[in-house]
């Protein structure tokens, strides 16, 4: 009898050092593959965080020590984050208002934090920038504007914000722009203004194209997803949303825009927020890699990519690890952690090259699709200030040639 | 008699050839003096026009055949246009509504004006890249947002629009910021808010010395030009102001101004508006060459530029009528005795030497952190009691 449970218990602690040697091999396996690949995560808020609980004053900050957040430079290191889009967002009661010269300062503030940091973080708007930058093993730090919002329905701001290193522009928040319809119109909650997009969102499109301005399709509505889809030429990314097949939340994409997506060759980097995980109020990291694991059946591991914060960004190799466990290759781990989104991002920048000749869409939204007490009209005909007054000069000149004439 | 007559001819005739001689000689000096120092103007706002005229459709537009403005390619080149200032100009009613986004706009135009004549203009942001360009025959083109309602109150904003090239910051157009006061004060028809500029607008001085943003005070009162001249680091401009002795209009600069910007080797670019040339509604070329004249008299020939003002007035100085006008007022500057290197200094090695002043300044505050920099106008910290009706990723998820 002794020897039996002397020969159990034997066979119950090597099954458990097995286990635990397994899990050591798999998180060693995990940290080489993301010191081989960068891991690059597309969208963090730590900038709203800057405005909400410092009004941006970065000099209050210090980011080595910084507690109140689920990023700071110690989490982001033992996380082996590579790359990040830092979300430049303002929300949605900012539009006709503010929206825009928030987003500066959102901009600005991603900007001022590289500078104070620049062992740790390194400024990126491409491709090969990303790359450069985990070959000197920091942080790439590039910019989403998240929501439409933001551009104030002007192709010249988006132009800036392209020239101010922005490099993808999620084309709604949680509101509808004056040419976009947002992921609420699918729940019934707001109505439809635009069908999708209206034609001066659809000029956008194109104009983003031109640019090598990466589209964002986290928050827009079904309708939207689908009419990128058909006219982009360039693939598609969705910055922050999860499996509509795992939970059925309007913020994720339904299958049939997951396979739309491979077809396009975009990504969508998978998002933790727990409602869009398991719709409840709780999740594991389980039900996150359940998500992985349904885009790869459905879609393939070519789309998918990562979005973080679980409970905060130092946890990420806890993931790759329950990836490995479930049988995720070497190459399709690689390919979640950042080589679907440089492939995209290749492919926006491959877009932008061939479209060289191509003039800027220098063609305004129509006024009355934008008109509201905050916005002026000038350079708009049949509007305030200034063309009215050469009108009247006009109408004066006339009068006064008629009379010589006469 | 026939032989007294056929002499006064002759000695006519010889004394009119001289004349014409002296006249041509002095537009071959001219445009040689054009030719070896770049014409820098400080002040265009052919971007407004692009505005106004064409809602920014540039696609609309062909500046080799532009009829409508003061400025196009071809007067630009007969003008001898070495680099140029384009305004980002937005009108004062914008203030608290969309200025920051047209803005944007404006400072979009000109990028793309440059894109689409890359043959004419070169898109610059440095001193070293208006010689640049000066090399390659091409017009330097950078850009002046022309007044602080435009950054709407936000050094973000600021930093944001030096990123997008922006160079000079002209601190208020005609109306009062939240932080600076604007020349409408000095008239009486508007009153003081800030005494000149508040503490926001301080720190705001600062700031551009520190990002190499040059200070512009056309526009501003008497009051806000000493308070700079007395606390900025860099040398000062003045985009497109005359000489208030000459004509005594609250745009221009009094005398005692212009001394201290001699001390602060700073410039003033002239205006060739009408209204500020002599006080009424119409002038000529030689009135424009009297401010000139006189600036040199009060405070030496080191502070003086040229900073038009075309497509940004109706009312110019016959002679001067548009942007291919201008060796003409050269050739006058010359007529009265300027000296070549006198001219050169106007024409543009004046500015250069106040950019790179300025240059100098923001590299040598490259070692201070953006220490002092906050991001909120207000000199107290100020609770926003908003309401934030959701936290971002507020997630509470264990692991394994």
């Amino acid at each position: 009898m002794l020897t039996k449970v002397v020969l159990a218990s034997c066979v119950v602690l090597w099954i458990s050092s097995c286990a635990v040697n397994s899990a050591e091999d798999l998180m060693t396996r995990a940290l080489r593959l993301m010191s081989e690949t960068p891991l690059i995560d597309g969208h963090n808020d730590l900038p709203w965080q800057f405005r909400k609980q410092f009004n941006n004053e970065l000099n209050k900050v210090d980011l080595h020590t910084l507690s109140t957040t689920h990023t700071n430079i110690p989490k982001i290191k033992e996380g082996r984050l590579s790359a990040q889009f830092w979300s430049a967002y303002v929300p949605c009661d900012t539009q006709y208002k503010d929206a825009v010269r928030q987003t500066l300062e959102q901009i600005d503030v991603v900007h001022r934090m590289c500078e104070k940091y620049p062992e740790t973080f390194m400024f990126a708007s491409s491709s090969k920038e990303i790359r450069d930058a985990f070959a000197m093993n920091k942080v790439a730090s590039l910019i989403g504007v998240e929501g439409g919002h933001s551009i104030d329905s002007s192709l010249g701001t988006l132009r800036t914000m392209y020239q101010l290193g922005v490099r993808y522009l999620t084309l709604t928040h949680s509101c509808n722009t004056p040419w976009a319809d947002n992921w609420l119109v699918d729940t019934g909650s707001e109505p439809s203004e635009h069908n999708g997009l209206s034609l001066f969102g659809k000029q956008l499109i194109l104009e983003m194209n031109r640019l090598g301005m990466l589209i964002d399709l986290a928050h827009v509505t079904v309708t939207v997803m689908n009419q990128v889809l058909d006219m982009s030429q360039a693939p598609v990314i969705f910055s922050h949303s999860s499996a509509y097949g795992v939970c059925p939340h309007k913020r994720n994409v339904p299958d049939e825009v997951l396979k739309r997506v491979r077809e396009k060759k975009g990504v969508v980097m998978v998002n933790f927020y727990n409602d869009y995980v398991t719709c409840s109020k709780t999740a594991n990291l389980s039900d996150v890699a359940d998500h992985f694991d349904y885009i790869k059946k459905v879609a393939g591991a070519d789309i998918i990519g990562f979005v973080l914060v679980i409970p905060d960004v130092s946890k990420v190799p806890n993931l790759v690890v329950e990836l490995l466990r479930r049988g995720w290759t070497d190459e399709e781990v690689k390919a979640a952690l950042g080589n679907n989104l440089l492939r995209v991002f290749e492919g926006v920048e491959r877009v932008r090259d061939n479209l060289k000749g191509l003039k800027p869409d220098d063609v305004p939204i129509a006024y009355e699709d934008v008109q509201n007490p905050c916005r002026t009209s000038y350079g708009y005909t049949d509007d305030a200030g200034a063309v009215r007054s050469v009108s009247a000069l006009t109408l004066l000149l006339t009068l006064a040639l008629q009379m010589l004439v006469h």
